[in-house]
């Protein structure tokens, strides 16, 4: 099966991005499938904090990490590469990797291509939308609207709306549904993945000492990401192994 | 009543109809069978079984999410005993959604806990339908409809209950009373109370503490269906 590889990514900062790529790399573990993760928010990496064994830490402008992360997409064996692209950093990546070729390269159906664009409530998030989508012919693009801090999308309104999704072929909006604060807190502070924490482990590995009542929230609240992630074709294409779940 | 640790639910729809009474004679009962339960109120900050039960009542408000945290990370951090759980009535729809969403009742049952839920059946017919409602949750073990004679009940007596007798009214109102405690009166302290009210409540407390020590046959003629 064709390698996939994931870009999230915002023009803007605190719309939960980690959050969602966080999310995707848990929903492919409960899956049992192999990821590969890159943070391109050098030189920390957020994400690195949760996946230290998985994640790296790139710089996209420098040649050596764009070899680290295209040229080994089918060397390296595992069927999906996501990139957390850092905050402001998505047009720039779209266009360095329309430049270097590797959007054609997608579009040759040398591996798959996604986007995951996470949106705050703003007119500003529907305005990003306008300006990457030049960029996504060949590339399936989805829309994940970031409630995760109870986010009300009044903005929105759905004349508005439709002006900017028409102009893009084949996009699909997903809700990331809300957490309870205390329980998205303490998984921060345990630093460990939400499987992890819904299974009481801690970041060493020994039994963790979660709360049961959080550790239940989380639970429920994975299933419900579960249920939205169910209706992405790009995801559901890698967990069926590239078989349409009719045939399996 | 239980020989393995157990958690105790006392719950109704309505209120002002003996579920704390039920709950402080069930804490009374297991005291005085050797067992070491401990109370949760989740009435807090009212919180009366406190006063019966200082130094093993916990109070938490299960409206709000530590309050959650107390009552189910409580029970489930020390396992090996027996919790007697007061669900009052604003709070009884939101325990159980709240269980059901985190499978608290399966992990009750990994931990080792049984779980018996009391539920008092008053006379309205909303009662009589939130009990019917409540009569086969699939992770409770036991379920117990309660009738205290006091406030009367629809519940079909053929189909067997606990039933709370009637105390004269004076004497309802004196064990009300924080330093009475029932469990020392059992055991032979009158507590001020006068020969003839000793004597009702003696003919109560025999016939409620007989109808907890009844539920174990009960419970085991249950398992072998």
């Amino acid at each position: 099966m064709k390698p996939t590889l994931i870009l999230v990514g915002a023009d803007k900062g605190g719309v939960g991005k980690t959050t969602i790529s966080r999310a995707l790399l848990d929903y492919f573990a409960r899956k049992n499938i192999l990821t590969r993760a890159f943070d391109t928010e050098n030189p920390r990496g957020s994400l690195r904090r949760f996946y230290p064994n998985l994640a790296e830490v790139v710089d996209l402008g420098n040649v050596a990490h764009q070899m680290r992360i295209l040229d080994t997409m089918e060397s390296a064996n595992v069927p999906v590469t996501v990139v957390d692209l850092k905050a402001g950093n998505l047009s720039y990546a779209l266009d360095l990797f329309e430049r270097i070729g590797v959007l054609d390269a997608a579009r040759n159906g040398m591996f798959n291509m996604g986007l995951m664009h996470v949106v705050g409530p703003s007119i500003a998030s529907l305005d990003e939308i306008g300006e990457i989508a030049k960029y996504l012919q060949g590339v399936q693009y989805v829309v994940g609207r970031n409630s995760i801090n109870e986010t009300n999308f009044f903005e929105w309104d759905e004349v508005t709306h439709r002006k900017y999704f028409s102009a893009i072929p084949k996009a699909q909006e997903i809700n990331i549904p809300k957490l309870n604060e205390m329980a998205y807190e303490q998984v921060d502070v345990a630093g460990v993945t939400f499987k992890d924490f819904i299974e009481n482990k801690a970041a060493d590995g020994s039994q963790g000492k979660f709360s049961f009542v959080l550790r239940g929230y989380v639970k429920k609240w994975c299933s419900e990401i579960d249920d939205e992630f169910h209706r992405v074709q790009m995801l559901q294409d890698i967990v069926s192994g590239g078989r349409s779940p009719n045939l399996a | 009543m239980a020989n393995l640790p157990t958690v105790y639910i006392t719950a109704s729809d309505q209120h002002r109809n003996g579920k704390t009474l039920l709950a402080r004679l069930l804490a009374d009962y297991l005291m005085l069978d050797g067992r070491d339960p401990f109370v949760i109120d989740t009435d807090a900050p009212e919180g009366p079984l406190r006063n019966f039960f200082p130094g093993r009542t916990a109070l938490a408000d299960f409206a709000v999410m530590q309050g959650q945290m107390k009552v189910f990370d409580t029970i489930l951090g020390s396992p090996g005993r027996d919790y007697v759980i007061d669900l009052p009535a604003r709070h009884m729809e939101g325990f159980f959604k709240a269980a059901e969403e985190l499978d608290f009742f399966e992990e009750t049952r990994r931990a080792g806990f049984r779980v018996i839920l009391f539920f008092v059946v008053d006379h309205s017919v909303h009662s009589l339908k939130s009990a019917r409602s409540h009569e086969h949750i699939k992770a409770v073990d036991l379920f117990v409809p309660v009738i205290n004679e006091f406030v009367g009940s629809h519940w079909p007596l053929r189909e067997g209950a606990l039933v709370i007798p009637l105390l004269p009214q004076a004497l309802a109102f004196a064990i009300g009373e924080r330093r009475f405690s029932l469990r020392n009166f059992v055991l032979g302290d009158p507590q001020g109370l006068d020969e003839s009210d000793q004597r009702s409540l003696s003919n109560f407390m025999y016939n409620v503490l007989d109808a907890f020590g009844n539920l174990e046959p009960l419970m085991t003629i249950k398992q072998l269906r």
